[in-house]
């Protein structure tokens, strides 16, 4: 079952209840549709769009912090898997289950390019100068691909099967994939040459994403640890304590000091599993949330790190400010 | 009880064929060059064994081993085994093939290796796997074990073989084996087959796997 699979089984979860730690407070819930069901959302880095990629084909935009909603894009006729903001908020790439792929840009909501893969999208990144993308395959290799001149560049093949997750570094120099052969491959963004591996892990990892400043790229999957990453050499340089379920999502805050990691029971993923927010310094959970059967599909950080969206099976995206 | 694994080579029963007049040879060349050729022809018609998804827990370095089933483990007991070959018919003795599957309640193992692991092939790239019927894991439809296959220069294959006795077919697999979203094809619903005594019964299961050539 591909990672996608997993949100939607996910998103069959209803969500009975939340309660807040001691330094969470909701701010604003947006809903979708009792339909339409969120496999993924997320933000715009400055804040200002909230977006989340529904089963129902389509892709809803809201403004932030009004709540207002501003547009509802249409994929195709198949669900949104996959959905990524450019840095800069001008682009709004989404993915879907049968392998579609459209860029809008923004806030014109003007198609950029459509294209398809063939198969399941399971995740998108955007170089941030905007001229590049990644796309994470289900079962067929990672694609770097032109957007402007909407051509696939190279495929970025692993020992067997597809990729998971992919992600540009801040300064768009490297690209890395998080392959289902449960290798790290390192790759320079413009050509998609292979710069270096990390075969550390033995398990597949589901999420990855820089440190602001990109000294580090963090992982995490299957093996239930969140890793820091060299992505020069590819080396493992630290990992975090083990927990008791799988991380299926993770961003790093930005101003760097904190992680939000999704994380999902591999015995059950309707099962309730938490969010927790790592402080990266001391390497410890500072935040919990999970109670009543909470289940989420995504969480992000907005801005500065003092905020969080998370995302559910109901529909629900909550904003949550965290001190 | 242990499954007949391949007995005669082809090459002997088509010869034993044209000893017993069961195939004629009628050609200016000798019977030795259109056995061969006949051999040839058919190999172009071996179909790849269908792909399926890798799943999310797959994990590497398994152990070298074709017993999975350790005394005590409940559940009930399943052999698996098959060939491995291409599409022209060559056995590839040098296959590796890596199995994985949950235990009999559908759990998979994500901190150790049990129900995990590269499965020796003898001389004619058999194989034959000791375990368990796995269990219906929690968030899919059907129970099912997983495969990755690689050989040099052929492309690698990932598979599942599922059971046709699993309750979700209902007896009829060739109706129902799209109820798991994740089957597209159903010549990877395999027959089961039952042997030994009723307080000793065991699952048989045949599952060739057929790679592409690069």
């Amino acid at each position: 079952m591909s990672r996608s699979s997993i949100f939607m089984a996910v998103m069959l979860v209803l969500l009975t209840g939340l309660s807040t730690g001691q330094n969470l407070k909701l701010e604003k819930t947006l809903t979708v549709p009792p339909d339409a069901e969120v496999s993924f959302a997320a933000i715009s880095s400055r804040g200002d769009y909230v977006a989340a990629a529904c089963k129902d084909g389509r892709v809803r935009l809201w403004a932030f912090p009004s709540g207002e909603p501003r547009q509802v894009f249409d994929l195709t006729d198949q669900p949104a898997s996959a959905l990524r903001f450019s840095d800069d908020g001008s682009l709004l790439a989404v993915g879907g289950d049968r392998g579609a792929g459209k860029i809008w840009g923004l806030p014109s909501g003007k198609l950029k390019l459509e294209f398809t893969v063939g198969t399941r999208i399971e995740a998108l990144a955007l170089s941030p100068d905007r001229t590049l993308l990644a796309i994470a395959r289900q079962e067929m290799p990672a694609q770097l691909w032109d957007i402007s001149a909407g051509r696939l560049i190279t495929d970025l093949p692993a020992k067997f099967s597809g990729s998971l997750a992919v992600a540009f570094s801040p300064d768009g120099q490297r690209l890395v994939s998080a392959d289902a052969d449960t290798e790290i491959r390192f790759y320079e963004a413009q050509t998609g040459a292979l710069r270096a591996t990390n075969s550390d892990f033995l398990l597949e990892t589901f999420a990855i994403g820089f440190s602001p400043n990109g000294k580090y790229l963090y992982l995490g999957g299957a093996d239930k640890t969140i890793s820091a990453l060299d992505p020069v050499s590819g080396k493992t340089l630290r990992a975090f304590p083990k927990q008791s379920y799988v991380v299926g999502e993770l961003q790093v805050s930005r101003d760097g000091k904190s992680i939000a990691a999704v994380y999902f029971d591999p015995n059950g993923f309707r099962n309730p599993a938490p969010v927790l927010l790592w402080d990266v310094a001391t390497g410890m959970v500072r935040t919990t949330i999970q109670e009543n059967g909470f289940t989420a599909n995504g969480g992000q950080f907005l801005n500065d790190g003092r905020l969080l969206l998370t995302s559910s099976a109901t529909g629900k995206l909550q904003v949550w400010s965290v001190r | 009880m242990p499954l007949r694994r391949s007995a005669p080579t082809r090459r002997e029963i088509l010869e034993q064929c044209v000893a017993l007049g069961s195939l004629a040879v009628v050609a200016a060349s000798p019977a030795r060059a259109m056995l061969d050729a006949f051999e040839q022809h058919e190999r172009e018609y071996h179909r790849p064994t269908p792909p399926n998804e890798l799943g999310p827990f797959y994990k590497k370095n398994a152990p070298v081993t074709s017993m999975f089933r350790v005394p005590g483990d409940p559940g009930i007991p399943l052999v698996v085994s098959g060939q491995v070959f291409n599409t022209r018919g060559d056995q590839l003795t040098g296959a590796v093939v890596e199995i994985w599957q949950t235990d009999h309640l559908g759990h998979y193992d994500l901190d150790g290796y049990r129900y995990r692991g590269k499965i020796a092939l003898d001389k004619t790239a058999a194989y034959k796997l000791d375990s368990v019927m796995p269990g219906h894991y929690p968030d899919r439809v059907c129970q099912h074990v997983h495969f990755a296959v690689t050989a040099p220069g052929h492309k690698p294959l990932v598979t599942q073989l599922y059971f046709a006795t699993d309750p979700v077919f209902e007896g009829d697999p060739d109706r129902n084996f799209k109820r798991d979203p994740l089957i597209h094809s159903r010549e990877l619903v395999r027959p089961v087959m039952l042997v030994g005594d009723p307080d000793q019964i065991q699952a048989a299961v045949r599952f060739e796997l057929c790679l592409e050539i690069l």
